[in-house]
């Protein structure tokens, strides 16, 4: 059964003289259960969409549904199941974190016990423990970041939006998190994620989508995507050749001083060779998800950039 | 999410934002006093001994009316600043009990301030069980106005910037401007009835009559001067102002 289902959805903010079309006649399912990404450069569309869908942003055209509820029609039913981390959100500057997480969880109905022990629980996953009767204007960016998330991860809600949840967390808080929400999957929940890190989109979701320009410009696995860019290893070379030089193999960046080259399994040899030729040490590795996102988007604004008429 | 848990909801608000959020930072305590008090002592020096209580029932409502604006900002700073009006609402809870949770704080806030004055009016006039009570509903009517119409406004803001001066002048017109600290009489008898205009003027005549002060007759439209009248349109507004709040305030950005 399908989760969310957006047809033809499009968002037009007007105002001040402007108007930005954030959203573009999205299509888009995601199956119950499933913990599915969004992925896309600043401005794309992501928090566009996760406020349509949790009913807090009316949309221009087009429809949502939630587990088969129309979002515009019937924003309240909708609310009742789901639970966000809005993107930049705050907690309040005199609680806990264990005030947070209990005192949400009461208002969201459950008994003082229930949201006790949720409690605990979700403070003692996130690193939170040492914190728990800190007011969180005493707490560190990172800190107030995972009370906010705590807080939502701790409810059962049965759709989570959770844009960049990890935002501005260290390695191990964000690997903290990610196994709280892969647990809240576990346990039934469907998940819409947004993230600019890649290695997140890639150890987390099931499925994701590619935003570029409000419209999705790819939808399916991480290893999909990485197949679809139709290169699969990353060659890094600090010195020796020029961007126009290989730019015949693929896809080239200015990186750590040097030139990164995607290229396919057979131009490899090629490469290396010409490397050992000119005695050049290279670097050869497997294309990561961040390159292949690179690749697909930084061809998507190639085409918009060639379609549009030179001045 | 049953009745008895969407109550429950409320008066958890209440307490974390409310009752927490006051002791963890006494200044709102200071800052909830200093106005009206600082009126209470201008009036104490520069006019006549009589008009006193009728500064202590100013302060009072006051008190009452800025609740409104505590509403206002707090909750466009929770929205708008820290996010968690959206994480509250995204959820089984009832928007009406958000805001009913937020209106509890700001009386929470409050609370100080009215018994200061209470007690202060009790010292200045003699003041009976039944007219305290007859206060009390005064207030909670003015309560529910000024946080209904403070909560309207604030899901309109887009900017904290633009709060300020809007705040300023709404809640400034509504408690400064009317007779809340001085007596209607005060006002030239042909003109008492623009005061009405201000909802706050039904409130603080029904203070004064509640406080056994002498109320001013409105000469030119004479219906409007009575318990009656008065009682019907604060309880009109107040119901009214919910009513619309209720129905316009937004809940999703357009
Ligand atoms: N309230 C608003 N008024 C006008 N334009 C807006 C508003 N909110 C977003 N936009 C515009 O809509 C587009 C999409 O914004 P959105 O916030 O959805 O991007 P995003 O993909 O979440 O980006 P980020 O990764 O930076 O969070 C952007 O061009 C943005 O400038
Ligand atoms: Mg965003």
């Amino acid at each position: 059964m399908d989760a969310l289902v957006a047809h033809s959805l499009s968002k037009t903010y007007r105002g001040g003289g402007r108007s930005v079309r954030a959203l573009d006649n999205v299509d888009l399912t995601i199956a119950q259960g499933q913990l599915f990404g969004f992925l896309g450069r600043n401005g794309a569309g992501k928090t566009t969409f996760i406020k349509i869908a949790a009913g807090l942003l009316l949309p221009s055209s087009g429809s949502v549904q939630l587990f088969g509820t129309d979002v515009v029609a019937h924003p309240r039913e909708v609310r009742e199941r789901i639970a966000i981390v809005p993107q930049e959100g705050k907690p309040f500057y005199h609680l806990t974190p264990r005030e947070h997480v209990e005192e949400y969880l009461q208002v969201r109905g459950a008994s003082s016990e229930t949201s006790k022990s949720r409690a605990d629980e979700v403070l003692k996953a996130m690193g939170l423990e040492p914190y728990a009767r800190t007011p969180a204007m005493l707490l560190s960016g990172g800190l107030q970041q995972r009370t906010l998330v705590a807080m939502i991860l701790a409810t059962d809600a049965e759709f989570l939006f959770l844009d960049e949840p990890t935002l501005g967390m260290d390695p191990f808080a964000r690997r903290q998190v990610w196994e709280v929400i892969r647990r809240s999957v576990r346990n039934g929940s469907t998940v819409l994620l947004t993230t600019h890190y890649l290695d997140e989109a890639e150890q987390l979701t099931d499925e994701l989508a590619v935003i570029e320009g409000g419209r999705v410009l790819y939808r399916g696995t991480p290893d999909a995507l990485k197949s679809k860019v139709r290169r699969e290893v990353r060659l890094h070379f600090s010195s020796g050749f020029s961007a126009e030089e290989l730019a015949p193999f693929g896809e080239v960046y200015a990186e750590r001083g040097g030139l990164t080259v995607m290229t396919t399994r057979a131009q490899v040899e090629e490469l290396t060779r010409m490397a050992l030729e000119r005695k050049i040490a290279v670097n050869v590795g497997p294309v990561t998800l961040e390159e292949a996102f690179l690749t697909l988007v930084g061809r998507d604004i190639e085409e918009e950039d060639s379609e549009a008429p030179l001045a | 999410m049953t009745w008895r848990r969407q109550a429950n909801a409320v008066f958890r608000i209440c307490w974390f934002n409310g009752f927490l959020g006051l002791v963890r930072s006494p200044l709102v305590f200071v800052a909830l006093f200093l106005t009206p008090l600082s009126f209470l002592f201008f009036l104490y020096v520069v006019a006549p001994r009589a008009e006193l209580p009728f500064g202590v029932v100013g302060g009072v409502l006051f008190s009452c009316l800025f609740t409104g604006s505590g509403m206002m900002n707090d909750c466009a700073y929770l929205r708008l600043e820290r996010q968690l009006q959206q994480v509250f609402i995204t959820s089984p809870l009832r928007p009406i009990s958000w805001v009913l949770g937020m209106a509890l704080s700001e009386l929470t806030f409050t609370i100080p301030a009215l018994v200061l004055f209470l007690g202060v009016l009790t010292l200045v006039i003699s003041i009976s069980i039944g007219a305290f009570f007859a206060l009390l509903g005064v207030i909670i009517l003015t309560w529910l106005l000024a946080s209904s119409l403070g909560f309207l406004l604030s899901t309109f803001f887009r900017t904290l910037r633009e709060i300020w001066p809007i705040g300023m002048v709404i809640f400034t017109t509504l408690s400064v401007l009317p007779p809340v600290f001085y007596p209607l009489a005060a006002v030239p008898a042909s003109f008492r009835w623009v005061a009405y205009l201000a909802p706050s003027t039904f409130a603080s005549q029904l203070a004064v009559r509640a406080a056994g002060l002498p109320a001013a007759s409105v000469p030119s439209v004479p219906a409007l001067g009575s318990i009656p009248a008065e009682l019907l349109g604060l309880v009109g507004l107040a119901v009214l102002f919910t009513g619309v709040a209720m129905r316009f305030a937004r809940w999703r950005e357009p």
